[in-house]
């Protein structure tokens, strides 16, 4: 198999698969379509590895391969293929994307097992796959934006995949509104790239933008932020990250997929991917690293007080994404990288973690009804503090080692970018406080009466009624509507990982890896995997360092490493030892906690000034334009609408044609007096 | 060749009968069919009258196809057969193919007669044959007429139905004021230029200076505003959200496609061939019709309970979008515009195939509501009508999104960036109308007796639990629907083969 075949053969893979589930629909089994749909990503995953090895097998200055089925478009010059890059970048991103996919459908076919819609879980992960994987092979920005509009509608699939429950179908309309508007700035950004250069080709942008544009010049810039706007809306990052908390609405292996192992990561991808242009634009990349390192603030210090554990999760997901694109927008391109690697893994395993908790819970997902776990849940325990430990940068775990890689390298810039060093440092003990605090709270304790059915029956706890967590109030079910189990909460039984394989076996590997990945780049130049295997595609960064700065790296890791271990001796001062002290706190700063709670007043905002007006707009439109522009104004007067009856009726009709030939003659005037007037 | 007209005595005119046959066929087939048509017995004109119809756009589409890639003079230099020719011929015929079937078993074509209905429709036709091919304003009239005058009739043919007939007096009364301002505006183009061939107008423009004269320049406007209403763009569409919804809606799917590649196509060739040397003076008009035009439609679409009123706002949006290839004057431009016009086709005759069907099922008319539990009753038609909203809206990996993909960059290519901006923005607004019907589609079961997008409820005759039982609305309308999205999806993925057939469209045009 050639290195032309493999990258389309892990395309097909999820496309198949998807296309399977989706036409036999009910015909097949559950069991039958949850293994159809893992076996196709696992297969995805296979091609990805051939890839690999044929990508490694090229010189290395040669590693860069395009291979395209059709033109979709070639007219006077201007040629759109259906084609794939393939380099060690998108490599890279299949490579990550198919194989923790793999493991999430894994994880989906023990948990979503007695879901009624079971098949159409199946069709729908397999289509958000291949919408990911196109975005990331697509060889041109026309076929990068098409993956990129399917994946906004996948991730809409699927957020509201429990259709009846409002608050999901609101939360999957969100994502899509906002999605969509990253979509026009995408679309809008090619567009100006494309009326300076003519191509839409990566090979071609690449090698023409510096002769094509003024380094920084205004055309360039402007088109990379418009870009920026579309890498933010779907990476969740401010202005446009409200939508991510929502989307915990969908199930928790969806979440666990698209929100911390494949979906937001595109615009950090993105940003990778045509990073030729934006280290020519330096003002957009400032624009990018800035607003990453914003979010990477804002969204910790709101995980410091959110409630609702699978929120938690998300906010971290949302400030460790500002990590990446602060980290790519400022040529930290192998911190960036490898720190979208490590968080795939240790994310997708505390949301499976998590999942495994919430199932126990039956179905509630609020912090303060949990505690004690540590004892009724051991396996899911040990991956929870896997996970932690990763996320909260632990010296020696994965989290550590990629962190500091990224936080180096944007040091190592020097200048200004050191502001974002140190804001990296502050988010890191954000980090530590919220992943720890939702450990403590979860697992530590005495058992709540959750945690011991578990330990008494080897059973899930199932509540008498269903109630969808997101209504009234999250840590009283009885205050919640009461909706249809089959529907609202993954089936009749409740799986968790302590009793079903597949649930189990997901979580091991993604264990394992969490713990153990930071080995493949070690400071120092210890070990270089993935500096070595991606510097093909960066090799070309014009972007340059601070001499010497192996200083530098033996600060920051000594830095980060006292930052890990203090704050975690806090966080369990103020959980374990103490447990006061948090409500101490915030009774002390209670403006701090509200600012914190209401999620920085992001959401009010909108509504306010972009919401309601365009309801309003809207309303306007249906009551106005229609009602009075055409029938009222136009017709003569309202009083027509009032008149009922066939005389009325006619009446009004032959008034209306009278006002449209009217206007047809208006309309007229106006454009002969507007030749008249130019032409004299 | 043409001269003034007082002095021309055309002793023995040039013609072309081979490059005729479209219009041969068209004319010839209507005859027959208004014939076969007065025959007794019911089988005859309910089943025979259609395939005679038919087999005349059948025939008529092999003469296209027979002829493609030439560039003829038909009638010394009133008639031009050229690519741009040939495509719209394309269309217009594949529509009329369509058109043919949707109306087979309709109540129109049972109420005025079977051979009237559909003589009228290839009439209509070979109007839109007359008007795409003409090179000289009076042959360009007579066009205007022979197609409108079918199409007047067309839309009251339900004459037992007080909406049909409103819709056909309105088009007529408003369709009149339309074709005096063009006939005014040819009358006086021709007292300005002294001309009436396209090209020798052309040259009297430049040769006489005539750019800034006081009324050429008011001849241009009269044609501007008098096919801008034919094309129904705003501010001159007004007519067609209640002509469409009243029509028949194998005639509104009709006239949707037909009449807007026919009216497109003169537009094109007056504009671009004749009034070419004052281009300065028009481009800024129809740029600005374009604006109005999209943002109308688009506006105008939002929350209509009727499927008819969307599509009726939605063909005007469309027709927006065509307009940004218009006013591009390139060569690339008018390539766009074909492209669009096939491509939106497909999705476009779709959603009507739906529309009726449901009509016909349901009792609710043309209400969003028809299309309700649609999923789980009719997957096919629900399939299909999904993918021909996802089309309009422009979504990747249909038609209609390499449609408007062909606009952007010809768009790009002329420096109008910006009018894409404009339409990329637009587009993404439509979503919110396509959107719902899909979830319409997909979501729920019927809930009898009120219409749930308004809370109205449903008009009298109207209960569906009434017309659950009756009859399904034929084979030929879900064939349809199923093959026209699979076309879009196919084209949505290989679209080169449309992209070839337009390559030349502009060969007779002389664009850059």
């Amino acid at each position: 198999m050639s290195i032309s075949l493999t990258p389309w053969l892990v395309l097909a893979c999820p496309l198949v698969g998807m296309l399977t589930i989706a036409l036999l629909g009910k015909k097949l089994s559950p069991r039958a379509a949850g293994t159809i749909g893992t076996l196709a990503i696992a297969l995805a995953f296979v091609f990805a590895v051939l890839t690999l090895i044929k990508l490694q097998a090229l010189p290395s200055n040669a590693r860069v391969e395009t291979t395209s089925l059709w033109d979709l478009v070639n007219v006077d010059g201007v040629k759109i293929q259906l084609g794939l890059y393939v380099d060690p970048l998108s490599t890279f991103m299949i490579l990550v994307v198919t194989g923790v996919s793999t493991l999430i459908h894994l994880y989906s076919a023990g948990y979503m097992q007695t879901d009624e819609g079971y098949v159409r879980y199946f069709a729908y992960l397999n289509f958000f796959v291949f919408s990911m994987l196109l975005l990331v092979l697509a060889g041109n920005l026309v076929l990068l934006i098409i993956g990129w509009a399917f994946v906004g509608a996948a991730s809409y699939m699927l957020v509201s995949y429990w259709y009846r429950r409002d608050t999901a179908t609101a939360a999957g309309i969100k994502a899509f509104v906002i999605n969509v508007i990253g979509d026009i700035g995408l679309v809008l950004g090619t567009l100006f790239l494309f009326k300076t250069m003519g191509v839409l080709d990566y090979g071609q942008l690449f090698s023409g933008a510096h002769t094509a544009f003024e380094k920084d010049a205004p055309e360039l810039v402007i088109a990379m932020l418009l870009i920026l706007v579309g890498a933010f809306a779907k990476s969740a990052q401010i202005p446009f990250q409200t939508w991510l908390p929502d989307a915990m609405e969908g199930p928790t292996p969806v979440s666990s997929l698209i929100h911390a192992a494949t979906m937001v990561t595109a615009g950090v991808y993105l940003i990778g991917r045509l990073h030729v242009l934006f280290e020519w634009a330096p003002t957009a990349a400032a624009v990018g690293a800035i607003v990453g390192a914003l979010t990477l603030l804002i969204a910790g210090s709101i995980g410091l007080v959110m409630t609702d554990l699978k929120r938690v999760i998300a906010y971290s997901t949302m400030s460790q994404i500002g990590y990446m694109i602060m980290g790519v927008s400022a040529a930290a391109y192998v911190g960036g990288f490898f720190h979208m690697m490590s968080h795939a893994f240790f994310k997708a395993l505390l949301f499976m973690a998590a999942g495994s908790v919430i199932s126990a819970m039956g179905g509630n997902q609020s912090l303060n009804n949990m505690s004690g776990f540590r004892k009724a849940m051991p396996f899911t325990f040990a991956c929870f503090l896997a996970g932690g430990f990763a996320l909260s940068a632990f010296p020696l775990f994965s989290g550590f080692f990629s962190k500091d890689t990224l936080l180096f390298e944007v040091g190592a810039r020097g200048g200004w970018y050191w502001a974002l060093y140190v804001a990296g440092y502050v988010g890191a003990a954000f980090t530590v406080f919220y992943t720890w605090r939702m450990i403590f709270r979860a697992f530590w304790g005495e058992p709540c009466k959750e945690a011991q059915v578990v330990i008494d029956t080897g059973h899930a706890y199932h509540p008498a009624e269903h109630t969808n967590p997101h209504t009234g109030d999250e840590d009283d079910p009885s205050t919640q509507e009461v909706e249809d189990s089959e529907v609202g909460f993954p089936g009749k039984e409740h799986k968790y990982a302590e009793t079903t394989w597949q649930m189990r076996y997901a979580m091991i590997p993604l264990a394992i890896l969490a713990v153990i990945a930071g080995v493949i780049q070690l400071p120092f130049g210890v070990t270089n995997v993935i500096s070595d295997f991606l510097q093909p595609t960066f090799a070309d960064t014009i972007v340059e360092y601070m001499p010497d700065n192996s200083g530098l790296e033996a600060f920051g890791l000594l830095i980060s490493s006292v930052i890990a271990i203090v704050s975690l001796a806090c966080a369990y001062w103020i959980w374990v030892r103490k447990p006061g002290t948090s409500a101490a706190i915030q009774a002390r700063l209670p403006w701090l906690h509200k600012l914190f709670i209401n999620k920085w007043y992001f959401d009010d905002f909108y509504s306010i000034f972009v919401v309601r007006p365009v309801v309003w707009i809207g309303q306007w439109a249906s009551d106005s334009f229609e009602r009075v522009v055409i029938n009222g104004a136009i017709i003569g007067g309202t009083s027509g609408l009032v008149k009922a009856g066939s005389a009325a009726v006619r009446a009004i009709q032959t008034g209306m044609i009278r006002s449209y030939a009217a206007l047809v003659i208006g309309g007229l005037s106006i454009v002969l007096l507007y030749f008249l007037v130019r032409g004299l | 060749m043409s001269m003034p007209l007082a002095s021309t005595v055309p002793a023995a005119p040039y013609i072309d009968w081979a490059g005729l046959s479209p219009l041969l066929a068209l004319l010839g087939g209507a005859i027959i069919v208004l014939i076969v048509g007065l025959a007794g017995p019911r089988g005859i004109r309910t089943k025979l009258v259609p395939l005679l119809s038919l087999a005349t756009f059948g025939v008529a589409l092999g003469c296209v196809i027979a002829l493609w890639g030439q560039n003829l003079v038909l009638i010394e230099d009133a008639l031009q057969l050229d690519p741009l020719t040939l495509i719209l011929m394309l269309v217009i015929c594949g529509g009329g193919v369509v058109a043919v079937l949707l109306a087979w078993r309709d109540q129109a074509a049972e109420e005025i007669a079977h051979g009237e209905f559909f003589a009228l429709m290839l009439l209509a036709s070979a109007g839109m044959f007359v008007l795409v091919s003409s090179r000289d304003i009076v042959m360009t009239f007579v066009g205007l007429e022979l197609l409108s005058l079918p199409l007047y009739i067309l839309c009251a043919s339900r004459v037992r139905e007080e909406r049909s007939l409103e819709s056909g007096l309105k088009y007529l009364i408003i369709g009149s004021v339309g074709s005096a301002t063009v006939l005014y505006g040819f009358a006086l183009l021709y007292g300005a230029t002294g001309q009436t061939g396209y090209s020798d107008i052309a040259s009297a423009i430049s040769s006489n200076g005539l750019a800034t004269d006081p009324l050429f320049l008011t001849a241009v406007a009269m044609c501007t505003v008098g096919f801008a209403f034919k094309a129904s763009l705003a501010p001159f569409h007004q007519w067609t959200p209640d002509v469409y919804e009243g029509a028949p809606t194998p005639v509104t799917a009709f006239m949707s496609v037909a009449t807007k590649a026919a009216a497109f196509g003169v537009i094109i060739r007056l504009f671009d061939v004749a009034l070419r040397p004052a281009i300065e003076a028009w481009r800024p008009i129809w740029i600005a019709i374009a604006l109005i035009t999209m943002v109308v439609g688009n506006v105008g679409a939002l929350r209509q309970p009727s499927m008819k009123r969307m599509l009726a706002y939605s063909s005007v949006a469309q027709a927006g979008y065509v307009l940004v290839g218009f006013v591009l004057v390139t060569d690339l431009g008018v390539q766009a515009i074909c492209s669009y016009l096939i491509l939106y086709s497909f999705g476009n005759l779709a959603a009507f195939a739906v529309v009726i069907a449901r009509e016909r099922e349901t009792g609710e008319g043309d209400n969003i509501s028809a299309l309700r539990g649609l999923g789980t009753s009719r997957p096919a038609l629900a399939i299909a009508m999904t993918i021909s909203m996802l089309s309009l809206a422009g979504i990747p990996a249909t038609a209609g999104f390499m449609g408007k993909l062909r606009l952007v960059e010809a768009a790009a290519a002329g420096d109008y960036a910006w009018l894409v901006a404009v339409l990329v923005v637009l587009s993404v607004i439509s979503l919110a109308y396509y959107l719902p019907v899909v979830a319409t589609m997909w979501r729920g079961e019927t809930q009898p007796g009120t219409d749930a997008a308004s809370g109205v409820p449903v008009l009298a005759g109207g209960a569906p639990e009434a017309d659950a039982t009756g009859a399904r609305a034929g084979w030929e309308l879900t064939a349809v629907a199923v093959l026209l999205a699979a076309a879009v999806i196919v084209f949505g993925i290989i679209p080169q083969p449309v992209f070839n057939l337009v390559a030349s469209a502009a060969r007779g045009l002389g664009l850059s």
